[in-house]
């Protein structure tokens, strides 16, 4: 999937992240996190990952974390993720097992 | 607590908005730089506010017993939202050297810092990937004009042309600022048509990092006299940013013998840019004692003086107003 | 036996805050809203949260509920599709009106669960009853559909549409509660009480659980976990409700140890609704720490 637009998901506030999608080339992660040093790896492995279960290979993510679960991380970049390519109302049910 | 937008035109609104902001210490400048303004209530109780001009964060202020808590995050996270929604994502915020790390902790990045306040960005776009984004030249003697041109003329020809001959290469920024009469895109059209003939004239845009200092927000500035100060301080520093980055070592500045603001601001900005960009003043060109300036061609374009245009500009110029003359009068009488 | 409904709490679908802890306070139910709680900017991000957190956050023995918007929105199937997939167990419809509400939305999650795959009948429903049209064919839509499980109040809307509000003595909701409650009896379901939103009255709250738990009503929905401990002191069998209740199962299990049909008490029959009302009185005892597992009252 191609990202289309610019699109950000989430918010700033305590136990959510903050994701914002934009057309790039390759993928580049961009991570602010206070738990950077215990949990950076494993955030960026959430990001990855979905993003090849999307097929999203061309895109630049700035990720701001504030303490968020793994599946709300999935979440707010599944919601970015289909803001980003207009799909907001069409799920792609494959990819959310 | 709920987060809503208020209407500071509704004197109920304005006047809670008011006595946050001015007790948190911030001052209100112009009420027509605020597109957008959001209030966090508890109860009946404005506890928070921000708002918004363009992509510029501005008037944050937080009632003193909510300090410190999730409001901030909130706040802010409301802010950068609301702009999403409006496909706006590449967000600055001038503010207090002191709330520096407040705004690097929600995802923030420095821009540039001087002794009065710190500018940062977040979103999708940086000053770094503008950098990256700028073309690459070598050269020992590097140097940069930043202008405005509003439009291009014989005055900011012979400033490139001088610096042109001083120089390997010359960089020159042409300021992004939608306000101007002439739009950012066509001022920047003007400029390299105009100096087609300088092969080391490099011309490009000045993006959102070089843009009109005088447009930088001041409401927390509290001592109103250090204003230009520092607006003059951050502007160079973020200049000094980009120079280091493209190997700038000169920047050259027309000489301003009628504004005495442009003067205060060249002063500064030499003692600012020293010792890593040295500033030169360059005299101004003069055609029959009369010195050569964009604002008498805006004021020959509102008269349809054509004679007295041709004598400003170069044919380039000429002919795009000449082209474009009716959609230009149009602009200045609907208040550009 | 049924299980016990005394708090449904309720968590905005778009706080994960909230929804990271909603399973720490011991609700028996938690109802996460895609609804009014969510703004119609983030009612898609809000779906996702909701999704991924039914699909990897433990919640305990809670019972899980989803408030989703209304089909005559743009996100009423996608959000039923959404929880179906996710497996939530009980789907609620907001503002319902009719029997047919009920049945066009049963209609929808019967397509989802065909569609994943999943085994008919899995989600349950309850239906929130909001409006006179509502609270005038309640009877009706308890009835509605096999999946129901309950019906509730939800007053906020139910006062607006009254031309009144809400007062401290319940006068405004009397009508629509005892509506609310005798549908759901007679269809053999569940009955929930609306939110009371004042959080900081403590006073004001155990008064307006006071007034359902007399009713009958199963529980009381809450909008903060503070709430739950309240309530469930209010629903909390006395001492002597429960030797009554072990004096009934002792009688059941005597009859069953001589192979006989008829249960007797003290000399008279002991019929179904008392036995019901024995075993509830248990699994209230012991979901308040009063009796241990073998039903025996711990001794203070």
């Amino acid at each position: 999937m191609e990202i289309k637009h610019t699109a950000l998901a989430g918010t700033l506030e305590s136990s959510d992240v903050q994701i914002t999608l934009s057309e790039g080339k390759g993928i580049s992660i961009d991570l602010d996190s206070q738990v950077e040093k215990q949990f950076g790896k494993q955030i960026k492995k959430v990001v990855t990952d979905l993003l090849a279960k999307y097929e999203i290979n061309n895109v630049k993510v700035h990720v701001v974390d504030k303490g968020a679960l793994d599946c709300t991380i999935k979440a707010r970049l599944i919601a970015a993720i289909q803001r980003a390519t207009d799909t907001q109302n069409e799920q792609n049910w494959g990819v959310l097992e | 607590m709920d987060t809503i937008k208020i209407d500071l035109n509704d004197p109920y609104y304005y006047q809670q908005w008011q006595k946050l902001i001015e007790n948190e210490g911030l001052y209100i400048e112009n009420l027509d730089d605020i597109t957008e303004t959001i209030g966090i209530y508890d109860e009946d109780k404005l506890i928070a506010t921000g708002s918004y001009f363009n992509n510029v964060l501005k008037y944050l202020a937080i009632d003193p017993e909510y300090q410190g808590g999730n409001v901030f995050n909130k706040l802010v996270s409301y802010l950068i939202s609301d702009l999403a929604s409006q496909n706006i994502f590449h967000v600055f915020v001038f503010t207090k050297t002191q709330y520096q790390s407040s705004f690097e902790y929600l995802g923030f990045k420095l821009v540039a810092k001087s002794s009065f306040s710190t500018l940062l960005e977040t979103g999708d776009y940086s000053i770094t990937q503008y950098i990256s984004e700028l073309p690459k030249v070598s050269g020992n003697n590097i140097s940069a004009i930043v202008m405005n041109a509003n439009p291009f003329t014989l005055g900011h020809r012979y400033l490139i042309e001088e610096a042109s001959k001083k120089s390997d290469v010359v960089y020159v920024f042409v300021v992004s600022q939608n306000a101007s009469l002439f739009k950012t895109s066509e001022r920047i059209e003007l400029v390299k048509a105009g100096t087609k003939d300088l092969n080391n004239v490099v011309v490009v845009a000045g993006g959102d990092y070089m843009v009109s200092f005088v447009t930088f927000p001041s409401y927390f500035i509290k001592s109103r006299s250090d204003v230009v100060t520092y607006q003059t301080e951050l502007d160079a520093q973020v200049f000094k940013r980009i120079a280091e980055a493209l190997n700038i070592t000169k920047r050259f500045v027309g000489e301003e013998p009628y504004s005495p603001t442009t003067e205060i601001y060249n002063q500064s900005l030499k003692k600012i840019l020293i010792p890593e960009v040295v500033l030169e003043v360059l005299k101004r060109k003069e055609i029959g004692g009369d010195i050569i300036s964009a604002t008498k061609v805006r004021q020959a374009i509102s008269k349809e003086n054509l004679e007295a245009i041709r004598k400003y500009v170069p044919e380039t110029t000429f002919d795009f107003i000449k082209t474009n003359l009716k959609d230009l009068l149009r602009r200045i009488n609907n208040g550009n | 036996m049924e299980r016990l409904r005394r708090t449904m709490m309720f968590v905005p679908g778009n706080n994960p805050a909230m929804i990271k802890d909603a399973g720490i306070y011991g609700a028996d139910s938690i109802m996460f809203d895609l609804e009014d709680s969510v703004s119609l900017a983030e009612k898609d991000a809000a779906r996702m949260l909701v999704f991924e957190a039914l699909k990897n956050v433990d919640y305990g023995n809670s019972e899980l509920v989803v408030r989703i918007n209304g089909l005559d929105t743009d996100m009423g199937k996608a959000d039923i599709y959404a929880m179906v997939k996710a497996g939530v167990q009980v789907i609620r419809l907001p503002k319902t009106e009719t029997p047919d509400d009920v049945v066009e939305t049963e209609k929808v999650i019967a397509e989802a669960e065909k569609f994943f795959g999943i085994e008919n009948g899995r989600t349950h429903m309850m239906a929130a009853i909001e409006s006179a049209e509502g609270v005038l064919n309640a009877p009706a839509i308890a009835k509605a559909s096999d999946r129901l499980i309950g019906i509730a109040l939800g007053a906020e809307d139910y006062v607006t549409n009254m031309k009144t509000h809400r007062y401290p003595d319940g006068a405004e909701l009397s009508f629509a509660r005892n509506m609310i409650l005798h549908g759901a009896r007679a269809a053999g379901i569940a009955a929930f009480d609306t939110v009371y939103s004042d959080v900081d009255n403590t006073e004001g709250f155990n008064h307006e659980v006071e007034i359902i738990h007399e009713l009958g009503f199963d529980g009381k929905s809450v909008i903060n976990p503070r709430q739950i401990p309240l309530v469930n002191a209010i629903y909390a069998p006395s001492e002597k409700e429960i030797r009554n209740a072990k004096a009934v199962l002792n009688a059941i299990e005597e009859a069953h140890k001589k192979g006989s049909g008829v249960i007797s008490l003290h000399g008279k029959m002991v019929d179904k609704p008392v036995v019901a009302r024995a075993e509830r009185t248990m699994a209230l005892a012991k979901a308040s720490h009063l009796v241990d597992k073998e039903g025996n009252i711990y001794v203070e």
